[in-house]
């Protein structure tokens, strides 16, 4: 099992990286924006399919995760937290949900798109939380973290 | 006395190019209030939304001037808005003059966008490797990856002849969801609901949705909401296109699996 989630998490890099490509993201932040996603990804899986945590509260630390990892790399590396973080979603963003709901309301299994359905609003809710969390914590934290890594090379 | 005239153009063509390529509110009425204070002018302001900008300078003297700029909802560039947010950082360093800051920004603007085959090559990466995600096998893989290979080329085509956004979102989860019905009826083991998932994944409005949160959380509530609504119609028009298509195909007397 942890062979499959380490895999997962080597493809949803790649994936991320892939669509950090097709944003135009600059060619130096390629491997950042894949590792910003992967480690979304990681997380999401690790806390949903592992821990058995709820949908939603493995969607919010997973997206907390990833925002604090694209604000942390953008005091790095001198580039918008944008390029991190739009990247960095996607393997969040509820692709499946958006089908499968759909998918059942065109079969007429209405138990079923109400399931799909509120999972996907649940996925999307859990994003805001997870990124407004992690918008909360002060610039002045993540800059500060920055000097201690300098000090300490 | 020109020369209020020239800031305030430099700011807002800024911060309009910010804005055209996906960069937030907060961030591009922040650039372009920092240009104008770089440059020493003392009465400004700025009130940028979605797809506008609005700024004025030096209301109460003689040179006064304002300038409006509608901006439309484009896509996305990262490249650029790091480049343009470094510019701003040199401005506001004091590391560049006026005519320097023109010349550099005519650069970014008119930088080059990767070649084509790039493009389409990512899409189809980006298609298998999500498909992969949500459980798809290497077959499945290996389908998405081509179908998203044709998906982006059809977008280009699209692109090209200027087709309206939302007709496009229709027709490219049309076409995705019907091409993956093929290998499902050619009776390969395949699960065609896996490679759909992946190859939507390029349509889905993450990019409207995350930077509509970062406007609410900054308080741009009006842009917030544009681009809310922007993201809810693409998930929309996307549902309704694989809808609508698998719909067809029942019709037709196909099974689903």
């Amino acid at each position: 099992m942890i062979g499959t989630i380490f895999l997962h998490f080597i493809i949803a890099m790649i994936a991320t990286l892939a669509f950090a490509v097709l944003f135009q993201a600059p060619k130096s932040e390629w491997g950042l924006c894949g590792l910003t996603g992967g480690v979304g990804w990681f997380v999401y899986e690790y806390l949903h399919s592992q821990q058995g945590w709820h949908l939603m509260l493995a969607t919010i630390v997973a997206t907390l995760a990833l925002t604090l990892l694209s604000r942390f790399f953008a005091v790095l590396r001198k580039h918008p937290a944008t390029v991190y973080l739009l990247s960095g979603i996607f393997p969040l963003v509820p692709g499946a949900g958006i089908y499968y709901a759909a998918f059942y309301l065109i079969s007429g299994n209405m138990e079923m798109f109400s399931i799909k359905g509120t999972e996907t609003v649940e996925t999307a809710g859990a994003i805001v939380i997870g990124i407004i969390l992690a918008m909360g914590l002060p610039q002045a934290w993540l800059n500060h973290l920055k000097k201690k890594e300098k000090k300490a090379i | 006395m020109n020369e209020t005239r020239d800031i305030l153009t430099l700011a807002v063509e800024i911060g309009d190019a910010m804005l055209q390529n996906g960069g937030e509110i907060y961030r591009v009425e922040d650039t372009v209030m920092k240009i104008m204070a770089a440059y020493q002018l003392e009465d400004y302001d700025v009130y940028v939304l979605s797809n506008g900008i609005f700024a004025s300078a030096n209301e109460g003297k003689e040179d006064a001037c304002s300038m409006i700029r509608h901006v439309p909802l484009g896509s996305v560039n990262l490249l650029k808005i790091s480049k343009l947010n470094q510019l701003a950082r040199d401005i506001c360093d004091k590391k560049c003059t006026i005519s320097e800051a023109w010349v550099r920004m005519d650069a970014i603007i008119h930088h080059k966008k990767d070649p084509l085959w790039i493009r389409v090559l990512c899409t189809g990466i980006g298609s298998g490797g999500f498909a992969i995600l949500f459980g798809a096998n290497f077959l499945d893989g290996s389908i998405a990856f081509g179908i998203g290979l044709l998906l982006q080329l059809l977008m280009l085509w699209f692109e090209k002849h200027h087709v309206g956004r939302f007709a496009n979102l229709l027709i490219c989860s049309m076409f995705v969801t019907a091409l993956s019905l093929f290998p499902m009826c050619m009776g390969l083991p395949v699960s065609q609901d896996k490679i759909v998932i992946g190859c939507i994944m390029p349509l889905v409005p993450g990019i409207a949705f995350t930077t509509s949160i970062r406007d609410f959380y900054n308080s741009d509530y009006l842009s917030g909401v544009i681009h809310l609504l922007d993201a809810l119609l693409t998930a929309l028009f996307i549902s309704v296109g694989v809808g609508l298509t698998i719909y067809i195909f029942q019709s037709l007397g196909g099974a689903m699996s």
